[in-house]
């Protein structure tokens, strides 16, 4: 998955806000669909790169496609779980799965070993927090960490993969969302840039007994463990952030420059300037056109799942059942 | 957690009595909780003198028996600590005061000289120049950290030589028997160092000491008031004093962990008092190796920051996650401490030893953070 230059989209000037988007503990869709996780709400997408008011048919089908994909992966960790004939979902099987995709794997392993560190620190900081530590008896810190590493060391023939934890690269999707989020948040306002910060919290692990729930994994006999479930979470978080990001990438290739042979060469940070320059002339436009349709999210879909170039049928060995996955 | 705002704090902090002076410790003191209150407002006062914004401020010192004083002369900063004042009589009584440390006389060095300049020159006299005693600019960002270590380097405010008297507060105090009347609200001013006007709260400060004898934890969870212990979950007695508010787990070998504390003197209180706790109960505890492993502080800088820009150009220091932790995780370098910053405006710093290094480190996120200021 390459994502080139930067994508860049406006939102409308806010005509009403009529759900005032309840941001956190929003339990029912809109459309009392079912039950949605405030994160595939407007303000979770918002948060990701997409308009201030998304569409709600963009919000069903990008919940779809998540609960699909999530459903697969476990699926797929059930089965490797079984191979090695364990109880549970470990964070070792997911952890297994991604080893193709080099760079989803060393974001997944960064993101782990954030959340051990923002442990550590915050447990220095509330003593109540420190004494709860103590007791819980178990060494906690750097759990994750330790997990991934010794994982990895086990599976890794080539060196590869610990070559990995020394990397230093920069991860350009990241970057390219960092820059997206500041270029949004320094046109706005403090009360607007309160609510984005606020939908920017919105994640899966939040509420994890939701998420639990809505993915269902009552039908299976191996159910993941807590850390499984915090790296499900993420890889949830993850799949909506790629969709967001190549469903604006799609939109930005739709939009047709008259006259330009090259439209389709220009580098995206030409387009989005020259865009965002008419845009925020004609701010009567509607909310909709803003957004992101739901043909975005499909044809970036298609895109990422068809296979090109003729060693695709050995690529992906996960694509067995047609599924490609978006967050590994 | 802001500072109270100054005109309130003034007023308070001169409200005090001027405590007599305690016998020198045997061990080089640490600064009690009034005497670091002064040494806060010193701190502050240095920074309105030296916008020349500071309304003139009553003589603070007594220049006739035992000793001079000065008078901050607002129109001219430069002066503010060199001139040797007008005396004027205080009513204070300070003779059970050991001055001893003062300064033979005033001269006439500029202010940014190093202050303990004045200090190696002058020994042991009775007059004034308190303003010696006042951390110089380039020094302000050591700000008030007064422990034993800081004694005897540059930054500290008392003479190297004197270990016994940390107290320049003594005649600072003597400001409270003034009147009231004659102090003028600190007004805001634009400070040199940015932060002048914001200075970061301790909020937690966690310390070890080792005292040095096999403990039976079960006969002191018997003995002693609120002690808990639950050999099945950890191995350690949790005992909880109220004052300081604190709390303490103690191992059988000996090494005792101290939570809770607002500043270094009541950490190291609290530990002592455990101390005799467990020394009342019978065992030969001793008071070794008191080390502080962490400090924890915060403070408000009063405006919204936009984290996003924070975290793309700092992009090796911090880490920000908000669906994992609304605040940003910034790694200072130098000095080693860890900052929280938060859309709100709040900070919260971690991972000090030393007080010094919380308001350095402040000192040094200040302006960067007014850069990504949200409107």
């Amino acid at each position: 998955m390459v994502v080139f230059g930067t994508t860049f989209f406006n939102f409308d000037s806010f005509i009403e806000k009529t759900d005032s988007i309840e941001i956190i503990g929003k339990s029912v869709f809109p459309y009392g669909y079912h039950n949605i996780l405030p994160l595939l709400n407007d303000s979770g997408r918002y948060s990701l790169g997409d308009a201030r008011r998304p569409l709600h048919e963009t919000a069903v089908l990008v919940e779809d496609v998540v609960h699909t994909q999530l459903i697969n992966l476990l699926q797929q960790a059930a089965e490797v779980s079984q191979l090695r004939g364990a109880r549970v979902i470990t964070p070792e099987d997911l952890l297994f799965l991604m080893r193709k995709d080099k760079k989803k794997l060393r974001r997944l392993l960064k993101y782990m070993f954030i959340r051990d560190y923002k442990s550590k620190i915050v447990k220095g900081i509330d003593e109540d927090d420190l004494l709860e530590d103590k007791l819980s008896g178990s060494n906690n810190a750097n759990k994750r960490q330790k997990i991934a590493q010794d994982f990895l060391n086990s599976i890794d023939q080539t060196g590869e993969l610990l070559a990995m934890f020394e990397d230093d690269e920069i991860d350009e999707v990241k970057q390219e969302r960092m820059e997206r989020a500041e270029r949004q948040t320094r046109i706005m306002d403090s009360a607007q840039y309160a609510e984005f910060c606020e939908s920017r919290q919105l994640s899966f692990s939040k509420k994890a007994s939701k998420f639990r729930d809505w993915l269902d994994c009552s039908s299976m006999e191996i159910k993941p463990n807590v850390v499984a479930m915090e790296i499900l979470a993420y890889l949830a978080y993850e799949t909506v952030a790629q969709l967001v990001d190549l469903a604006l990438l799609v939109r930005q290739d739709m939009v047709t420059k008259a006259g330009d042979p090259f439209s389709h060469a220009i580098s995206a940070t030409f387009i989005q300037y020259h865009n965002s320059a008419e845009s925020t002339a004609a701010c009567g436009v509607e909310a909709h056109s803003d957004a992101i349709q739901p043909c975005h999210i499909r044809e970036a879909i298609r895109r990422y799942s068809h296979k090109i170039g003729p060693l695709s049928p050995f690529t992906n060995a996960y694509r067995r059942n047609g599924m490609a996955f978006l967050a590994c | 957690m802001a500072s109270a705002p100054w005109p309130e704090r003034v007023p308070r902090l001169l409200a005090r009595r001027l405590p007599p002076y305690p016998p020198p410790p045997p061990t080089v003191g640490l600064p009690s909780m009034e005497q670091e209150e002064t040494y806060l407002e010193l701190y502050l006062d240095q920074c309105a003198a030296q916008d020349g914004l500071a309304p003139p401020r009553s003589p603070l010192f007594s220049p006739v028996v035992p000793y001079d004083m000065y008078i901050l002369n607002a129109s001219n900063p430069d002066t503010a600590f060199n001139s040797n004042p007008e005396v004027k009589e205080t009513s204070g009584d300070f003779s059970s005061v050991d001055l001893s440390f003062l300064p033979d006389e005033v001269t006439q060095e500029n202010k940014d000289q190093p202050v303990i300049n004045k200090h190696e020159t002058e020994e042991n006299s009775e007059s004034q120049s308190p303003q010696s005693r006042l951390p110089s600019p380039s020094e302000q960002d050591v700000g008030l950290g007064l422990n034993s270590s800081s004694l005897s380097n540059s930054h500290s405010q008392l003479h190297p030589g004197d270990t016994d008297s940390v107290q320049p507060s003594p005649e600072k105090p003597n400001s409270d028997s003034l009147s009231l009347a004659s102090i003028t609200p600190m007004t805001p001013m634009t400070p040199i160092s940015e932060c002048c006007g914001i200075v970061p709260q301790l909020q937690n400060i966690v310390s070890t000491v080792n005292l040095a004898c096999k403990l039976d934890l079960k006969k002191i969870a018997l003995h002693a008031k609120n002690a808990e212990y639950n050999p099945k979950r950890f191995a350690a007695v949790i005992m909880r004093i109220r004052e300081p508010r604190t709390t303490a787990l103690i191992f059988s070998s000996g090494k005792m962990v101290c939570t809770g504390a607002k500043s270094e003197e009541q950490s190291r209180l609290a530990a002592r008092k455990y101390a005799r706790v467990v020394q009342k109960l019978g065992f030969p505890a001793r008071f070794l190796d008191f080390k502080i492993q962490n400090m924890v502080g915060s403070c408000d800088v009063r405006f919204s920051i936009r984290l996003e820009g924070l975290v793309l150009t700092h992009q090796q220091f911090s880490s920000y996650e908000p669906e994992l932790f609304p605040g940003l995780i910034y790694r200072m370098v130098k000095p080693r401490i860890v900052l929280l910053i938060f859309v709100s405006g709040k900070v919260v710093l971690t991972g000090a030893k030393e007080r010094s290094e919380i308001y350095e480190a402040f000192e040094n996120i200040y302006p960067i953070l007014k850069g990504f200021k949200k409107a």
